[in-house]
C-alpha cells in the first residue's frame, strides 16, 4: 500500500509500548495493532489526533507516502 | 437494548409459528386438492345435498382452482418466511447491513407483489364460478397490500446502500 505507517518508529522514540499506547488514546489493542502492521483501510482524524497527543509528534511523524508505481 | 431483543424474539417467534402454520396449511390443501379427484363422485353427491341446485361439477372445478391458487400462494409465502427468518437472524447476531439482507428484501417484495397478483386468477374464479358463493377466494383490491410491496422494495435499496457504507467502515480505525 503506498501509505506507509511508521506508528513502531514514533513509538519506539517516546519508549511506549503498543499496550500502554491502546490505554492511553482508548483504542482496542486489536485496532492499534491493524493500524501498526499497515492493514487499516482508513484512519479517523480522532485517532490520529489522540496519537499525536500522546507520542507528542506530527501526522507525517506516523504517516508517510510511498508511490511504488512507474509513471 | 432490552426492548430491541424482546423485539427480535417476539418477532422470531411470530414468524417461525407462521413458517409452521403455512406449510402445514400447504400440506392439507395439497392433500385436500389430491383427494377431491379420488373422492370426486362422493364429493359431488355432499354438494347436491348441501343445495339441491348446485352444478355440482362447477362448484367442484372452482373449488379444485381455489385449492391450486392456495398452494401458489403458500408457496409464495414459504419464500417469503424464509427470507423474513433470515434476517430477523442477522438481526439478532447484530449484524443486518450487509448485501443478503438487500437481496432477502427484494425476495420479500417479490413475494408480496406476486400476493397482490394472485389476486386477478382469485377473481376470475369468483367471477366464473359464481356456484361457490360464500367459498369463494376474498380478491378485493387492498392499496396497503400495494403500499407494503413498494415499501419493502425501497428498504431493500436502503440496506444495500447501508450495507455499501458499512463495508467502507470496515477497516476504519
Amino acid at each position: 500500500m503506498p501509505i506507509v505507517i511508521r506508528l513502531d518508529e514514533v513509538m519506539e522514540r517516546r519508549n511506549m509500548s503498543l499496550t500502554e499506547l491502546s490505554q492511553a488514546i482508548d483504542i482496542t489493542l486489536a485496532n492499534l495493532s491493524i493500524l501498526k502492521t499497515g492493514k487499516a483501510r482508513a484512519v479517523r482524524f480522532s485517532t490520529l489526533e489522540a496519537i499525536c497527543k500522546t507520542l507528542d509528534c506530527q501526522p507525517g511523524d506516523i504517516l508517510a507516502f510511498n508511490d511504488e508505481s512507474d509513471d | 437494548m432490552l426492548e430491541k431483543d424482546r423485539l427480535i424474539k417476539t418477532s422470531r417467534f411470530v414468524v417461525r409459528t407462521g413458517f409452521i402454520v403455512n406449510r402445514l396449511f400447504l400440506a392439507a390443501v395439497a392433500l385436500g386438492l389430491l383427494l377431491s379427484w379420488i373422492f370426486s363422485s362422493q364429493l359431488a353427491t355432499l354438494l347436491i345435498q348441501q343445495n339441491a341446485g348446485t352444478n355440482a361439477r362447477s362448484e367442484m372445478t372452482g373449488f379444485r382452482l381455489m385449492m391450486v391458487l392456495g398452494i401458489v400462494m403458500s408457496v409464495v409465502i414459504d419464500r417469503l418466511f424464509v427470507a423474513l427468518t433470515q434476517i430477523i437472524e442477522t438481526a439478532r447476531a447484530g449484524d443486518p447491513f450487509i448485501p443478503a439482507n438487500a437481496l432477502r428484501l427484494q425476495t420479500i417484495g417479490w413475494a408480496l407483489l406476486a400476493l397482490q397478483l394472485l389476486n386477478i386468477p382469485a377473481a376470475l374464479i369468483e367471477r366464473f364460478f359464481p356456484s361457490m358463493g360464500m367459498g369463494a377466494p376474498d380478491s378485493a383490491f387492498s392499496a396497503a397490500g400495494w403500499m407494503a410491496v413498494l415499501m419493502v422494495f425501497v428498504l431493500s435499496r436502503v440496506f444495500a446502500a447501508g450495507s455499501a457504507m458499512r463495508d467502507e467502515l470496515e477497516g476504519t480505525v
